[in-house]
C-alpha cells in the first residue's frame, strides 16, 4: 500500500526537480527551476518551511543531505554550473561553500558514505566529475575527473561502504580497509565505475554498456550485508537495468533488464533495505519494483500523486507488465 | 562547445533518432564524392560509396524497429532530378549493392526532401518548376502530387511535413512564398507570404508541438529574419526574429525542446534562439566561415552539426564545457584509429582524415542561457528512511502557453508510506502482543497448531515447553520418551544389583575378589564381575568397569559407560548422530544442570556440522534445549534463506520466545546479545522501519549492545519518530570538528578510529561542550528523555553510552569524574578495570558491562571514590537484575535473600543501608531521573524484553550464592515470570540491589561454600540430577570451599580469562574463553573435593605462577609435562581447557 501521509505545498514558482528527505526522514529539501532550495520540517505530518535558500542563478537540479554526524548539511547543484553546500548554524541555514569548478550545468550531487568523511561527488554536463573533500576549517579539496562522460555526466551514486570480505563490522582497532567507489552515468550512454587508487587518484574501473541512449540516473543499492553489489540505471531509451556483481574482485557486472518503458526514465531510487526500486518516468509515472523469488523484477505498484496499491503477487513471480 | 570536426565532407544527414549507435552521413554538395558514414561516437569512417552529384541528403527511419539496428534508408536528391534510396546497413556491412531504388521523375535538381514522421514510408520532395512529389517507399515507382502546381512555377527550396498532423505538408520557394498542403484534400489550403516581398526563403520548419505554427527564414541580406507564423492568423507573422546581420542560410528546430531554434547565416554566426520569445540563448563559437547547413542530432538532443563552406562538418554540443582536454583526446583517438589503415578489413584504404588545427582561443564555452527541456527533470520518486517515498511530478504543459500557467500550478511534494509486507507486519504485531501479554504458551500453541511442517511443529513444541513446568520431562516426551518409561529403564540398574545379591556371598566365600572378577570377565560373565568388584572395593570396581567397557561393544554399553562414569560429554561427542534423539534424551535425563546446556550445545554443534541437512535443522532443537539463542540464530540462518522478510520473521519469533524462555528457565544473562543475533535483530528492526513501523522497530532492536550500527539505528529510529531536534539549539559540534585528514592515505589511516570517533560526534547535537562519552541528543532536552525508548530495566547497559542524568546535575557537568572510562566502555566492550573486581565470577562480559553503572552510581551519591575500585562495584549481574524486578520493597526479592543457608549471612538486610540510598526518590543507580519522573507508559510496552541479567547455572559454579538465588527463583517460576514481564516504568530497581551490593563488594570475595550435594551422589545419577531443576529449593546445595592453598589457582586462572576476554575481540575467541571459564569449574570442583593428585596440583600451581609472571610459554611447557605424566582420566576434564586459555593468553599477550 502506498498512501500519502503528507502533501507538502512547496510554493515553488516553477518545476520541482528534486525532493529529498534527510537521514531521519524528518526534513524535506526541495529544489526547483525557480532557483531556490527549500527545507521543510515535515515531522508528524506538518510542513513548516525552515529555510528558503537563494544563491543559485539557475535551475537547481538536485539536493543531497550529508550524514547528520557532520551536522546539518545540504548540497545543491544547478544549471548555473555551481555546487553550493549549505549548512545550518544556530538554527539558520547559510551558504557554507560554493564550488564553481565546472564549465557547464552540474546535474548531480551525491555524498559519499559517511565512513569516508565528507566527500561530495558532482557530475556535470561539461563531462567532468569533481570530488570535494572536506579537509577541515571550511576548506574543501577538489579532485576532478575530466572527460568522464562525453557531452556530460547526468548522475553520480556512491557504492556503500563495505569492507571486502566481511559481512559484519570488523572489530575495532583494526583498520577498515574501505575501497571507495562510485558509479556515474552520462550522455555517452555509459555507466562508469570509478575507484580510488592507493595514491588517491580516481580511476575508471569499469564501463557498463547496455543503454542505447543517455543514462539519466544510476543508483548503487545500499548494502544489506550480502556480497552482491547492485546498481540500477535508467535511461532516455526507456530502459531500466539492474546490474549485479557477485565476484569478489568486483569486475564482472551483468545487466538484467527490469523493464522497457515507453518514455524516458528520469530517476531510480532504492529503498533503504534495497529490496524495492522506485522508478520515475517521463510520463509522470512512478512505479515500484521488487525482485520476486525467482529473480524476476516485478512491478508491485503504480504510484499516482503519491497513492497506489501494492500487488501481493510478488511471491508468485508474476510479471506485471503494463 | 565543439566536439568534433570532420574534413573533406560537407553534406550531412544524421541517422534517425531510433538508430543506435549514431551515424552521420556526409557527402560533398554538387560534386562527385564519396558518401561517407561516420560513427558518431568515435568519428570513425565506417563506410563510403561513390555517389552522384546531389543536392540534398536525408536519412529516414523507414522500416526501422525500435531495437535500433542500423537500418532506415538514406535518401538523396540528385542533380538530374533523380532520387536515390540507399540502404545504410548494407553500406556499413560493406556490401556492393547498396542502392535500394532510384527514380528520376523530377525534371530538375532535387533540393528539398523530408520524411513524414508519422508514416515513415512517405517522403516529400521538391524540385524546379514547382514540382512536389510524395513518394511511398513501399511503392517507389509512382509518386503522388499534393495538388496542382503552384503558379507561377518556381523552385521549391524547402519542404516540411507537419509535426502534429500527418497529412499536412508545407513547401517554400526562394521567392518567399510558402504553401501549406492538405494531402487529404489534395490541394493547397493556405499560402503564407510576407508583404515586403523581400523574403527569400532558405528555411522552413514546423513547430514541434503546435500544429499551426511554422517559421520561415530569409536568405536576403536586406531582410535577414526568421518569421514565425501562425496559420490561424496568416495575415502577418506572429513574431519576427532579427538576430542575424546578414542572410540566413539554414534553420533547424529542436524536436526535443521547442524553445530551441538554430539558425546560421552569412554573418558567420550560428545562433540558438527561443522562437517563442525571440531571445538568443546561445551563440556557437564558430570560425569565420559561413555554414550552409545545420542539423540537430535526432538522438542526442544536445548535439548539432554544422556544415561550412570550407568543406568541414563540425559537431557541437550546446551544453558548453571545456574543450581543451577533449581536443587532445580526440586527436589521440583519431590517430589511434588511423594507426590501423584498414580497421574494417574491407581492402579499401581509408580516406585520409586530418584533424584541423584550430587555434585554441578560449577553453570554456558557456552553455545555453536557458536550460534545455531535456535536462529538466519533471518527476522524481526517492525513498527515505522509514519506508517513506517522496514523489513530485510536474504536469506537462504545452510549452507555448508559457510560464504563466506554470506559475499558477501548485508544486506539491507527496510524502507517502510504502507498505509491502502486510503478512510480515501482522505477524510481527502478533509477536509483540504475545510479548506484551506474556502469553507465550498460547502463542506457541497457536504456532504449533498452524505449523505446516513437522519440524516447525517440533520447534514450537520445544519452545513452548520452556514456559511449562518440568521442562526437561516435557522435552523427553517430545523426543518420544516418557519420563515414567525412563524411570523403569533406570530401575534396571537397581534390579540388576538386586539380582546379583546372591553372588556377593559366593565371592565373599573365596575372599579373592580380584581373581573372581577376572574369572568372571574371562567367562564373559560381566555382571558377576562387576558385582564382585563392587564388593572388592572402589579400586577394583573401577578397574573392572574399565575392563568391562573395553570388552563389551554393545551399543548400550556406551550409554552405561556414560551413566556410570558420568561422562556425558563423551556420549554426546561420539554417539552416532542418527541417534541424536537418544543422546539428547540421555542428556536431558542425566546431565547436571551446570553441564546440561553445554552438552545440548555440543550435540547441536555436531548435528549442525553434519552434512545431512535434515540433521542440521534438528540442531535447532538442541540449541533450544540449551537455550543458546546465538547458536540457534546461526544454525537457523544456515538452514533457511533469511533474506525474505517472512523467513526472518520466522526466525525472530523463535528467537524472541526463546530469549524470553531462557530468562525464565535458565536465568542466563540474556542481556548479552551475540553478534549474530544483534545483526539479525537489527536487520529485523530495519525491515520493520522500512515498512513504517518505527515504534515496533525500536522495540525489537537490541537495547544493550554497543555495536555502532545498532546504536546508530536506534538514534535514527528515535529521531524518525519525531523527537525534537536538538540540532536547533546548538548545532555547533560535529561539523567543525570533523577533521578529515588531508591526503588519501592519511584519511584511510584515520579510519581506524573513525567509527568510534564519529559515533561520538554523532550524537551530541545539543551538547556544548560535549561530554566525553557519546550522548544521545535526547539528553539535551530533559523532556526529550521521555521519548527515549529505554526502560529503567534496560538502563543498566545503556547508562554508559547515554549519561542521561546529566541535565539534573548542573553543578557537575561531568558527574562521572574518572568514570569517564566507564563512559567509554562501549568502545572497549570489555574493560580491564573490572576484571579484578570479581575474580570468582566467570561471566566476564556481563560483569564488565556493569562497571559503568557502578561508577555512575558512585558519582551520583558521592558515597565513595568514583573510580572503579572494587568497593563500589556492583554485584554480579544476576542478583542485581533479579532484584530489579522485585521492585522496591517487593516481598519476592527480600525473600529471595534468605534462602540458601550459609550464604544469607553475607547479604545484609536492606534496612542496614543508609536511608538515603534506599529510598532516594529518583536516584536508582541506573535510573535516569527523567525517566523516573516522566510517565512513559505509552512507550514502555515496546520494551518487551527487559534483559534480565541473571547468570545461568551453566555459567556459574553451583555453590555461588548468586546461582543459588537463581535457582531459588527457578523454584518459583510463576512469580518470577510475572515480575520479569515488564518492568514498571517507575521501578527504581536499584535499591535492594545496592543493599547487597556494597557489602558484598567490600567483602571482595564470595563467602565460603560448602560441598555441593549432587557431587556426592555418584551412584544415583537418576532422579537426583534430573529433578535438579525442578526440585532444587527443597535441597540444600552447597559446595565445599576450595581449600585456601588452592584458591590461588582459581583466582589466577579466572583473572587470566578475564584479561584475555578484555583484549580478545573476535567472537570466536570470546566464545572459547567463555566456554573455558565454564569448564574450569570442573577443575575447581576437583579442588574442592581434593581428588587431584599432589603432582597435578603442584603442577597447576607452577602454571599459576608462570601466569603471574606472564610467562605463558613456560606455563604451556608445564602443562605438557603434567598431561604427559598424569593419569589421563584425572586431568582430561580440565587440562585441555587450561591449554586453550594459556594459548590464547600467549597469543593475546595479556
Amino acid at each position: 500500500m502506498v498512501s500519502v501521509i503528507n502533501t507538502v505545498d512547496t510554493s515553488h514558482e516553477d518545476m520541482i526537480h528534486d525532493a529529498q528527505m534527510d537521514y531521519y526522514g524528518t526534513r524535506l529539501a526541495t529544489c526547483s527551476s525557480d532557483r531556490s532550495v527549500k527545507i521543510f520540517d515535515v515531522r508528524n505530518g506538518g510542513q513548516i518551511l525552515i529555510a528558503d535558500l537563494r544563491g543559485h542563478e539557475g535551475p537547481v537540479w538536485q539536493v543531497a543531505w550529508a550524514h547528520p554526524m557532520y551536522g546539518n548539511i545540504l548540497a545543491s547543484c544547478s544549471y548555473d554550473r555551481k555546487v553550493i553546500i549549505w549548512r545550518e548554524e544556530n538554527g539558520t541555514w547559510e551558504k557554507s561553500h560554493e564550488h564553481a569548478g565546472h564549465d557547464s550545468s552540474v546535474n548531480s550531487v551525491c555524498w559519499a558514505p559517511h565512513d569516508y568523511g565528507l566527500i561530495l561527488a558532482c557530475g556535470s554536463s561539461d563531462g567532468a566529475i569533481s570530488l570535494l573533500t572536506y579537509t577541515g576549517e571550511g576548506q574543501w579539496e577538489v579532485k576532478k575527473i575530466n572527460n568522464a562522460h562525453t557531452i556530460g555526466c547526468n548522475a553520480v551514486s556512491w557504492a556503500p561502504a563495505v569492507i571486502p570480505g566481511s559481512l559484519i563490522d570488523q572489530p575495532s582497532g583494526q583498520k577498515p580497509n574501505y575501497i571507495k567507489k562510485f558509479a556515474s552515468g552520462g550522455c555517452d550512454n555509459l555507466i562508469k565505475l570509478w575507484k580510488e587508487e592507493e595514491d588517491g587518484q580516481w580511476k575508471e574501473e569499469q564501463k557498463l554498456e547496455a543503454h542505447s541512449d543517455w543514462v539519466r540516473d544510476v543508483a548503487w543499492a545500499p548494502s544489506i550485508g550480502l556480497p552482491t553489489s547492485t546498481i540500477a540505471s535508467c535511461s532516455q531509451d526507456g530502459r531500466v537495468f539492474i546490474w549485479t556483481c557477485d565476484d569478489a574482485s568486483g569486475n564482472t557486472w551483468s545487466p538484467k533488464l527490469l523493464h522497457k518503458f515507453n518514455d524516458v526514465v528520469w530517476h531510480v531510487s532504492w529503498s533503504i533495505t534495497a529490496n524495492i526500486l522506485a522508478v520515475s518516468g517521463g510520463d509522470n509515472k512512478v512505479t515500484l519494483w521488487k525482485e520476486s523469488v525467482d529473480g524476476q523484477w516485478v512491478c508491485i505498484s503504480d504510484v499516482n500523486k503519491g497513492q497506489g496499491s501494492v500487488s501481493a503477487s510478488v511471491t508468485e513471480g508474476q510479471q506485471n507488465e503494463q | 562547445m565543439k566536439l568534433k570536426e570532420v574534413d573533406r565532407t560537407a553534406m550531412q544527414a544524421w541517422s534517425p533518432a531510433q538508430n543506435h549507435p549514431i551515424y552521420l552521413a556526409t557527402g560533398k554538395k554538387f560534386q562527385v564524392t564519396p558518401l561517407t558514414l561516420l560513427l558518431f561516437k568515435r568519428l570513425l569512417v565506417i563506410k563510403f560509396i561513390f555517389f552522384y552529384r546531389y543536392h540534398k541528403l536525408i536519412w529516414g527511419p523507414y522500416k526501422m524497429d525500435s531495437k535500433g539496428d542500423v537500418s532506415g534508408v538514406l535518401i538523396a536528391g540528385g542533380e538530374n532530378g533523380n532520387i536515390i534510396l540507399y540502404d545504410p546497413s548494407k553500406i556499413i556491412a560493406g556490401e556492393k549493392d547498396v542502392v535500394i531504388a532510384q527514380n528520376d521523375k523530377h525534371t530538375g535538381p532535387v533540393r528539398a526532401l523530408d520524411v513524414n514522421i508519422f508514416q515513415t514510408n512517405l517522403v516529400a520532395s521538391g524540385a524546379n518548376e514547382s514540382e512536389i512529389y510524395i513518394w511511398d517507399l513501399n511503392n517507389f515507382a509512382t509518386p503522388m502530387t499534393p495538388g496542382a502546381k503552384t503558379q507561377p512555377p518556381e523552385d521549391i527550396s524547402c519542404i516540411a511535413w507537419n509535426r502534429q498532423v500527418q497529412h499536412i505538408l508545407a513547401s517554400a520557394s526562394p521567392s518567399g512564398r510558402a504553401t501549406v498542403w492538405d494531402l487529404r484534400k489534395n490541394e493547397p489550403i493556405i499560402k503564407v507570404s510576407d508583404h515586403s516581398n523581400r523574403m527569400h526563403c532558405s528555411g522552413l520548419a514546423w513547430h514541434p508541438d503546435v500544429a499551426t505554427q511554422m517559421v520561415l527564414a530569409s536568405e536576403d541580406d536586406r531582410l535577414p529574419v526568421i518569421q514565425m507564423w501562425d496559420l490561424r492568423f496568416a495575415s502577418s507573422p506572429l513574431r519576427v526574429l532579427e538576430n542575424h546581420a546578414r542572410g540566413i542560410l539554414a534553420i533547424a528546430w529542436s524536436m526535443a525542446d521547442p524553445e530551441l531554434l538554430l539558425s546560421c547565416g552569412k554573418d558567420a554566426k550560428i545562433l540558438c534562439s527561443n522562437p517563442n520569445t525571440g531571445e538568443v540563448l546561445y551563440e556557437l563559437p564558430t570560425n569565420t566561415q559561413w555554414c550552409f547547413d545545420i542539423q540537430w542530432c535526432p538522438r542526442n538532443p544536445a548535439v548539432l552539426s554544422a556544415a561550412s563552406f570550407d568543406g568541414r562538418i563540425s559537431v557541437y554540443s550546446i551544453m558548453g564545457g571545456s574543450t581543451d582536454r577533449l581536443r587532445q583526446k580526440q586527436v589521440d583517438k583519431l590517430s589511434s584509429s588511423f594507426g590501423n589503415l584498414d580497421p574494417f578489413g574491407t581492402g579499401q584504404p581509408l580516406p585520409p582524415l586530418q584533424i584541423p588545427q584550430q587555434t585554441a582561443q578560449h577553453s570554456i564555452v558557456l552553455p545555453l542561457k536557458k536550460p534545455p527541456k531535456w535536462i529538466r527533470r519533471p518527476v522524481g520518486a526517492s525513498f527515505s528512511f522509514g519506508g517513506k517515498l517522496v514523489t513530485f511530478e510536474n504536469v506537462r504543459m504545452p510549452s507555448h502557453q508559457g510560464a504563466e500557467q506554470q506559475q499558477q500550478q501548485h508544486h506539491h511534494v507527496f510524502i507517502s508510506q510504502v507498505v509491502t509486507e502486510k503478512e510480515f507486519l501482522s505477524r510481527s504485531d502478533q509477536l509483540q502482543q504475545a510479548v506484551q501479554s506474556q502469553g507465550f504458551i498460547n502463542y506457541c500453541q497457536k504456532k504449533i497448531d498452524a505449523s505446516q511442517t513437522e519440524f516447525e511443529k517440533n520447534v514450537w513444541s520445544f519452545l513452548k515447553v520452556n514456559f511449562e513446568d518440568d521442562s526437561r520431562g516435557k522435552y523427553l516426551e517430545l523426543l518420544g520418551y516418557r519420563k515414567e518409561d525412563l524411570g523403569k529403564k533406570v530401575n534396571f540398574w537397581e534390579s540388576l544389583m538386586a539380582y546379583i545379591d546372591g553372588l556377593i556371598t559366593q565371592a565373599l566365600l573365596t575372599g579373592n575378589f580380584e581373581s573372581a572378577v577376572d574369572l568372571c570377565l574371562h567367562d564373559n560373565r560381566m555382571a558377576d564381575a562387576i558385582i564382585l568388584a563392587i564388593a572388592g572395593g572402589q579400586e577394583l570396581l573401577a578397574r573392572t568397569q574399565k575392563k568391562y567397557f573395553a570388552k563389551s561393544q554393545s551399543k548400550i554399553t556406551r550409554l552405561i559407560t556414560a551413566v556410570v562414569m558420568k561422562n556425558w560429554k563423551e556420549i554426546v561427542e561420539s554417539c552416532d548422530l542418527k541417534n541424536w534423539r537418544e543422546a539428547l534424551a540421555a542428556v536431558l535425563t542425566y546431565a547436571k544442570p551446570d553441564e546440561f546446556s553445554a552438552l545440548c550445545d555440543l550435540l547441536g554443534t555436531r548435528l549442525e556440522n553434519e552434512g545431512d541437512s535434515l540433521l542440521q535443522t534438528q540442531a535447532c532443537l538442541c540449541y533450544i534445549c540449551a537455550g543458546n539463542v546465538e547458536k540457534l540464530v546461526a544454525c537457523w540462518t544456515k538452514a533457511q534463506d533469511g533474506s525474505h522478510p517472512l523467513s526472518l520473521q520466522d526466525l525472530i519469533e523463535k528467537v524472541v520466545v526463546l530469549r524470553k524462555a531462557v530468562q525464565l528457565t535458565q536465568a542466563t544473562d540474556t542481556s548479552t546479545v551475540g553478534v549474530l543475533l544483534a545483526a539479525k535483530m537489527s536487520q529485523y528492526a530495519n525491515l520493520l522501519a522500512a515498512q513504517g513501523s518505527i515504534a515496533a522497530a525500536l522495540a525489537f532492536l537490541p537495547d544493550n549492545t554497543n555495536q555502532p550500527n545498532i546504536m546508530q539505528l536506534r538514534d535514527r529510529l528515535c529521531r524518525a519518530q519525531g523527537e525534537p531536534m536538538a540540532g536547533h539549539e546548538s548545532p555547533k559540534i560535529p561539523y567543525e570538528k570533523q577533521q578529515v585528514p588531508k591526503g588519501r592515505p592519511g584519511s584511510v589511516a584515520g579510519h581506524h578510529q573513525m567509527p568510534r570517533v564519529q559515533a561520538q560526534q554523532y550524537y551530541p547535537h545539543g551538547e556544548n561542550p560535549p561530554p566525553p562519552g557519546f550522548l544521545m541528543h535526547g539528553n539535551v532536552n530533559p523532556n526529550a528523555a521521555s521519548q527515549l525508548p529505554t526502560s529503567p530495566g534496560h538502563m543498566h547497559t545503556q547508562v554508559p553510552p547515554y549519561p542521561q542524568p546529566q541535565p539534573y546535575q548542573p553543578a557537575q557537568p561531568y558527574p562521572f569524574g574518572t568514570g569517564g572510562s566507564a563512559m567509554y566502555r562501549p568502545q572497549q566492550p570489555v574493560a580491564p578495570p573490572t576484571s579484578n573486581a570479581y575474580p570468582n565470577t566467570p561471566y566476564i562480559s556481563s560483569a564488565s558491562s556493569y562497571s559503568g553503572q557502578s561508577q555512575l552510581y558512585a558519582a551520583q551519591h558521592q558515597a565513595s571514590s568514583p573510580t572503579s575500585s572494587p568497593a563500589t562495584f556492583p554485584p554480579p549481574p544476576s542478583s542485581g537484575a533479579s532484584f530489579q524486578h522485585g521492585g522496591p520493597g517487593a516481598p519476592p526479592s527480600s525473600s529471595a535473600y534468605a534462602l540458601p543457608p550459609g550464604t544469607t549471612g553475607t547479604l545484609p538486610a536492606a534496612s542496614e543501608l543508609p536511608a538515603s540510598q534506599r529510598t532516594g526518590p529518583q536516584n536508582g543507580w541506573n535510573d535516569p531521573p527523567a525517566l523516573n519522573r516522566v510517565p512513559k507508559k505509552k512507550k514502555m510496552p515496546e520494551n518487551f524484553m527487559p534483559p534480565v541479567p541473571i547468570t545461568s547455572p551453566i555459567m556459574n559454579p553451583l555453590g555461588d550464592p548468586q546461582s543459588q538465588m537463581v535457582q531459588q527463583q527457578l523454584s518459583a517460576p510463576v512469580p518470577l515470570s510475572s515480575q520479569s514481564s515488564f518492568p514498571q516504568p517507575h521501578l527504581p530497581g536499584g535499591q535492594p540491589f545496592h543493599g547487597i551490593q556494597q557489602p558484598l563488594g567490600q567483602t571482595g570475595m564470595p563467602p565460603s561454600f560448602s560441598k555441593p550435594n549432587i557431587e556426592g551422589a555418584p551412584g544415583a545419577p537418576i532422579g537426583n540430577t534430573f529433578q535438579h531443576v525442578q526440585s532444587l529449593p527443597t535441597e540444600k546445595i552447597t559446595k565445599k570451599p576450595i581449600p585456601d592453598e588452592h584458591l590461588i589457582l582459581k583466582t589466577t586462572f579466572e583473572d587470566l580469562i578475564q584479561r584475555c576476554l578484555s583484549s580478545a575481540t573476535d567472537p570466536q575467541t570470546r566464545r572459547k574463553l567463555d566456554d573455558a571459564s565454564k569448564r574450569l569449574e570442573l577443575l575447581y570442583d576437583k579442588l574442592r573435593e581434593q581428588t587431584l593428585s599432589p603432582t597435578i596440583t603442584s603442577g597447576l600451581h607452577n602454571i599459576a605462577r608462570s601466569i603471574e609472571t606472564r610467562n605463558y610459554s613456560e606455563g604451556l611447557t608445564m602443562h605438557t609435562h603434567i598431561v604427559s605424566t598424569s593419569n589421563f582420566s584425572e586431568t582430561s576434564a580440565f587440562m585441555p581447557v587450561l591449554k586453550v586459555v594459556l594459548t590464547q593468553a600467549n597469543k593475546l599477550g595479556v
